[in-house]
Order: C-alpha cells, then structure tokens, then sequence
C-alpha cells in the first residue's frame, strides 16, 4: 500500500482520535491547572498546580484509591478464578451448552445502570435474596457501609465472570491435542492435565483478562452511582465516582481534571509493560 | 481435555452449570415479574412469584394517556411495523434493488416512531428511548465507517507508523472516558453544544475508536491479500476494491464489532450523564429511579428495566454467535 493511500484510509480516525482524544487530554491537563466553577466558566483563574496540592490533601480521594485497590484485588482473581471453573465444566458437557452460554450473556451484555438496580431489588427487603438469606440463616440484610461495598464488588462479578468464562472456554478448545494425548498415555489424571497442559496454554488468556479486569475495575461508575444513591454514608465511593461528584456535584471543575489527570498517570504506570509487549510484538509481525 | 464418564461427576456438572444459569437470570426473570405487578404485590414483604400481572406499570411508564384511547392507535401501530417487516422479508420479489427495500423500511419506521408523539400522548419515557436509537445510530454508522477504513488500512500497510497508531489507540482505550468527557463538558458548555445528540455522539465515537480499529484491523490481517490484489490488478483503485471485493466478505467481521460498539452506546451512562441535561438517553433516564420510597417506584423502574434491556437482548441472541466470537478471536488476538 503506498502511503498517501495509506492516508486516505487512516487519515480520518487519526483526525478523530486527534480532535477528539488528544486535545481533550492536553485540555485537561490545562484545565487542571485552573480554578474552575459553574460561575466563572468563561474566565477560569489561573492557579498553577493548586489543585493538585488539594487533590493529594483530599482524604475522600485516598478512600476512593484505597476502595477501587480493594475492589480490583478482590473481583479481579475472582472473576478469573470463577471463570475458569465454569469454562471448565462446561468443556465437560456436549448437551446444553448453548444454552447455559446464552443464560451468561444476560448479566453480560444488559445495560449497567438496570443491572445494579434489577441486581440491589434482589437484595432489597422483600426482594428474594434478602428474604432466602433471612430464612436460610437467619440474617436480615441492611445497606450500610459494609454491605454496600460487598454488593458493588459482587456485583462486578456477577456481570463479568461470563466474558472470562467464555474467552476461556474458547481457549480450551485450541489446547494442543498432542500435548494431552501424551499425558492420557502417561496416565496423567484430569487435575494433572489442567495443571500442566491446560493452565500453561491458557497463561496469556489470563493475562489478557486480567488486564482487561483491572481497566474496567479501575473505572467503575456505573454500579456505584445506583447502588450507593450517591449517598456518602455507604463509604463506597470508587475513584471514578469521586471524580465525577467533584466535577458536577461540588463544581470544581478545574479540580476534577487535575484528578483525572493524576488517574490516567496512575493507569500508564500499569500500562507501560503491557504497550512495549505489544510494540515488540508488532514490530516483529511487520 | 478428558471428559469424565462418571455419572455422578456428570449429574453434578450439570446441577452446577443450571445453578450458574440460575444465577444468571433470576434477577431479570424477577424483574419481568415485578414489571406486570401491582404495586402491593411489588412491595409485600414475602417476595410473591404468583400474582395477577397487570400491564399498567407499562402503560404508565410510555404514554401519557389512558390505554382505552391508545388502543386503537396500538392497533395501527402493530400493523404499520407488522407491514414493513414484511416487506422488509420480501425484498427479493420487489423489482427494487435489495439495499433501497431496506434502506425505505428502516427510514419509513424511523419516521413512523418520530411522528409517533405528534399523533398520541407518549410519556417521557419515549423521548429518552428516541434519543437513545439516535445516539446508538449515530455513533454505529460513524465509528464503523471510518473505524473500517483505518482497520483496513493498518491491515495493508506494515510500516512503524502503524504499529505506533495502534499502541497509541492501545493507550488511549484503557483511559477512563471521564478523563476525556470533562474538557468536553466544559466546551460544551462554552459552545452551546451541549445537550446536544451531536456532542455526544462524537464523544461516544472517538472513545470506541481504538477498540473498533483494534478489532476489525483483526479481521482484516485474516483475508488473504491476493484477493484485492485480484481486483487491482483489473484496474479498480483501492477504494474501489476494498468496498466491493473486501467489504462483502468481510461482513461477519463488521457484524462483530458493530455489536460491541452498539452495545457501548447504548449501555453508557456516564457520558450521557454528564454530556445532556434534558436530552437524556434510556440509562440516565433510567437511574432516576435508583432512590425514593414511592411504592410505585419498584413496579415502574422494573417497567423501564424490562423496557430498555430487551431490545438489547433481542439483538444479542440473534447475533449471539457473532458476539461469542468476537469475545473469543479478539482474546487471542488482543
């Protein structure tokens, strides 16, 4: 292809991502450097990196770090874990599989906003996970700052354990057939089999997820907002939700952006490795 | 890997999987119910699985008057959508191109549900679902279109300043879209942009871009170069070739990633929060009702959950296959 060509074809997502990523970025960073309200719009006031001095002295930003760490550590692994052991049982079935597949999507694909609120009426009194737990053993649920959190995390995993499931499912079906052949002559169990065939082959399957997990963890929103009523009682606040309450609830605008820009720092951090892996890798493709 | 004969390790799997299934749809088979109840069986403290259902939480929820005068615009209705479908099915036997059969029906339904508020009485709840098809359409056509041309492009052409686009947009896809939404909410509100459909459908498309040109440049590195280079070789340019050689067969492709792109549009919350003010979409309509103790609040949210997921749903298990495996090429690919 030559390059001009190669221009025309490329040239107007390049344009778009230009406009409408990079600018804003460099807008933020700018933006973080202003004293920003509803009220001054126009005519943001100048103060350096104020902002960030206050965002770093912010306890409420350090709950909500500390909150979103909690939150990647624990759904994180799980959501793999869980994966992993559904994929597996479903590698053991012939009949039915679409079926249980399509029944996984539903947490899956639906919106999130009416995910948290159809997942919080189930746990909500009167709803049938309140009133089974409540029977079974004899424990009545109240939202409070310890229950909140569980459901958001649980909730994360209830909605993502499917996409884990079904990459992993997909990756065993590409197991190589010789490796497993030798290790059923050898007489090797079906635990064995998984633990040295299986979960080899899959490793960059479990980075990928992984990686993938800890980005959307890392901006929960969604969940947040509908479990915790954006009532601050619930101590459940993630670094996005923060973010976003002290852009439109508190009007600091300028603020909020030197915090998203202090997030997308935190994220490269974790990121770099990952990019050069995969400029090495596409270098040695071309 | 093996599979196991023993009957009792094969009941359990499958008492498992059927509870994992369980778990996976009872809270939306719950919220079905709760949608067709009254608000006392909504509301009792003792979850109730038998009731009389009603359809009233629906009829409150889309019009603003009562379903006996609705009735026969209803009736009208059903049989407008019942006819474009069948003509939309028959396209073969029309002495009309295929694409303008299609192309008619789609625009004569969009026309039907924009004229719909000007013949009844619909309630808020239709605006939010107009704007959310709008919003979708829009982003879907724009993001595949030219997400389509540059995944082509970085497919064909192996050169340093590909895989530097592709690390960036890599970059670019795991930035939490609030980062980029803010400057955006501050020129919107200097532009008088926005509240627009607009603002936030190029919002929505620049932060699909990566993803979208990530995945169907994976499909394209799949097709083998000989066959444009077949076309060019007749003399049609690369355009020419791309749209009738390439595209054609690489629809199952575009089908995958347009459902991933459909799905992020419609799905999204957090930039149409902050992005519209009146003009809201289904989930910022939606989260409306997340507080309150009006007890006909739980019947009515369910209404509008029911009402905003199942078009999603509808369009997921007809392209079910597409969807498992986009999931699973772009996993071992990405």
């Amino acid at each position: 292809m030559k390059k001009g060509t190669f221009t025309f074809f490329v040239g107007p997502s390049v344009v778009i991502m230009l406009a409408l990523m990079t600018l804003p970025l460099l807008a933020s960073i700018v933006l973080g450097l202003h004293y920003i309200t509803f009220r001054n719009l126009d005519e943001p006031l100048w103060v350096g990196f104020q902002n960030y001095q206050e965002v770093l002295d912010d306890p409420e930003f350090w709950d909500s770090l500390e909150f979103t760490l909690i939150f990647i550590a624990v759904a994180v692994p799980l959501r793999i874990l869980l994966g992993l052991l559904f994929a597996l049982l479903l590698d053991q079935i012939r009949r039915f599989r679409g079926v249980f597949v399509a029944a996984a999507l539903v947490p899956f694909v639906m919106t999130p906003v009416v995910g948290t609120l159809i997942f919080r009426d189930m746990f909500d009194r009167g709803g049938p996970y309140w009133y089974w737990m409540q029977q079974l053993f004899d424990y009545r649920l109240f939202m409070n700052s310890t229950t909140v959190p569980l459901l958001i995390i649980f909730h994360s995993i209830w909605t993502a354990t499917p996409f884990a499931m079904i990459v992993l499912f997909a990756g065993l079906q590409t197991l190589p057939q010789e490796s497993l052949e030798a290790a059923r002559v050898d007489g090797a169990s079906w635990l064995r089999q998984l633990w040295h065939v299986a979960i080899p082959h899959l490793r960059s399957l479990f980075i990928f997820i992984g990686l993938i997990s800890i980005m959307d963890s890392y901006r929960v929103f969604d969940s947040v907002f509908v479990l915790t009523q954006q009532n601050p009682i619930y101590d459940a606040e993630t670094i996005m939700f923060y973010n976003f309450q002290v852009a439109l609830s508190f009007g600091r605008l300028g603020k909020a952006n030197a915090m998203s820009v202090l997030t997308v720092l935190g994220i490269f951090v974790v990121l770099i490795p990952f990019l050069v892996m995969t400029y090495r890798e596409q270098t040695e493709e071309s | 890997m093996t599979r196991t004969d023993n009957p009792i390790a094969r009941i359990i799997i499958y008492i498992a999987l059927a509870l994992f299934t369980v778990y996976n749809i009872l809270p939306f088979t719950w919220t079905i119910m709760n949608s067709v109840k009254l608000p006392k069986d909504a509301n009792a403290r003792i979850p109730r699985f038998i009731f009389s259902p009603t359809g009233d939480n629906y009829a409150e929820l889309w019009l603003n008057m009562s379903p006996q005068d609705f009735a026969p615009y209803g009736l009208l209705l059903v049989i407008v959508i019942f006819a474009l479908f069948v003509i939309g099915f028959s396209a073969n036997r029309i002495p009309a191109p295929n694409s303008v059969v299609y192309i008619g029906c789609i625009f004569a339904g969009v026309a039907v549900a924009l004229a719909l508020p000007e013949i009844v009485n619909t309630a808020e709840f239709y605006d939010y679902l107009i704007n959310s098809v709008i919003v979708t359409m829009g982003t879907l056509c724009i993001s595949l279109t030219v997400g389509a041309l540059a995944g082509y492009g970085l497919a064909r052409f192996r050169h340093v300043v590909s895989v530097y686009i592709l690390v960036i947009a890599l970059a670019f896809r795991s930035l939490p879209s609030l980062a980029l939404v803010l400057p955006f909410y501050y020129l919107g509100q200097l532009s008088g942009l926005y509240d627009t459909h607009i603002l936030l459908i190029l919002c929505l498309v620049a932060t699909n871009q990566p993803f979208t040109i990530w995945m169907l440049r994976s499909f394209f590195m799949e097709i083998p170069r000989e066959i444009e280079e077949a076309a060019m070789i007749d003399g049609a340019s690369r355009l020419k070739s791309f749209i009738s050689v390439i595209v054609p067969i690489m629809w199952p492709g575009i089908i995958t990633t347009g459902l991933f792109t459909l799905l992020l549009a419609y799905n999204d919350f957090l930039l149409a929060r902050i992005l519209t003010q009146i003009n809201w979409t289904l989930p910022v309509g939606i989260a409306q009702w997340t507080g309150g103790e009006d007890p006909g609040h739980v019947t009515l949210a369910a209404a509008a959950s029911v009402s905003t997921t199942l078009p999603i749903l509808i369009v997921i298990i007809f392209f079910q296959k597409y969807l498992i495996r986009g999931l699973a090429s772009g996993a071992v690919k990405g």
